[in-house]
């Protein structure tokens, strides 16, 4: 089997396990928060942020995106965000719709 | 000269080692073949939950079905073992590239098995439903239909990739064991486990999460 050269950096399996057990603790957190009777926009805000952290981890270690050149990041990453900013044009309307309901 | 000479004398097929660009982004073609899948199915997914969330918002009763015992403790088992799965895949992406191919094996084995485990704890979790009288268009809870559609089709949407990477990951086990495929292989196949991980850590907290009770 062969070894590319571009695969020869890289995080030992220490960090690979110190991330592990990071995002385990992130998922704890979540479930802590989902109990913590929080109103639904303020739980969604923390549980979304958590996710984005948790996302963003495994990005940069398991997918080794902090180790490849920037202009992979610098590529894919900033576009993909555009899109999601782009899709969050759509909650006015979800929230005109929630106040336009009959009391 | 040299060149032309060189050229005339290959055969039908054969390529000019100085024809071919150094690569922008210094990784093989295969890798990054996978990081615009992945682009492409990260906005997918991200269309999905905006539109979950846009009709969540916007309902007036969103049902909140799960209990922690068993819903979100299933829930909190499956992100574990498939937090565990990301992590025996990098175990078989290190082995493979320091030459250990059956470990690598081995390794990927154990990834494929968690993989089946997360996606049998899934269906168990969608038959139970089925069995309360859940379906993309019922709601036994008396809240909007549409809670059904979201969860089967953002969870089926998920299960579809995970089933699929298992499907895949044992391809590529048995052709690394050939020796047909390299480290590089191993890499990409990771590459694409990891993204169904990640694709999970929104699903939980949005989907499971947001609708405990």
């Amino acid at each position: 089997m062969t070894t590319s050269s571009e695969s020869r950096h890289g995080p030992t399996m220490r960090v690979y396990v110190t991330v592990w057990i990071a995002l385990l603790c992130l998922v704890g957190a979540e479930v802590l928060l989902a109990y913590a009777h929080l109103r639904t926009p303020v739980l969604l805000a923390a549980l979304l942020v958590l996710a984005v952290l948790e996302a963003g981890v495994a990005l940069l270690f398991f997918m080794h995106l902090r180790y490849e050149r920037p202009t992979l990041f610098w590529s894919l990453i900033p576009v993909l965000i555009f899109v999601f900013v782009l899709m969050d044009h759509i909650w006015p309307d979800a929230l005109r719709l929630s106040s336009l309901r009959a009391p | 000269m040299a060149e032309s000479a060189m050229m005339s004398h290959a055969g039908p097929g054969a390529v000019h080692a100085g024809a071919l660009e150094e690569s922008a982004y210094g990784i093989q073609t295969k890798k990054l073949a996978m990081w615009l899948f992945i682009t492409a199915d990260a906005a997918t997914f991200g269309a999905v939950l905006f539109a979950y969330g846009y009709l969540r918002v916007g309902a007036a009763n969103w049902s909140r079905p799960f209990a922690f015992f068993p819903s979100i403790l299933n829930g909190i088992v499956m992100t574990v073992v498939l937090l565990t799965s990301s992590l025996t895949m990098l175990t078989a992406v290190a082995a493979a590239q320091r030459g250990r191919t059956a470990a690598c094996v081995r390794w990927m084995g154990a990834t494929a098995l968690l993989g089946a485990v997360f996606a049998a704890l899934h269906l168990r979790e969608w038959f139970k439903m089925f069995h309360e009288g859940w379906s993309p268009s019922t709601n036994p809870m008396g809240g909007p239909p549409q809670f059904g559609a979201t969860f089967f089709g953002i969870t089926g949407l998920h299960l579809l990739h995970v089933t699929c990477g298992v499907l895949a990951i044992v391809v590529i086990a048995l052709m690394v064991r050939r020796g047909r495929l390299t480290a590089a292989h191993v890499e990409t196949t990771g590459l694409y486990w990891h993204f169904v991980d990640l694709v999970w850590m929104f699903v939980f907290p949005l989907v499971y999460l947001m609708n405990a009770r």
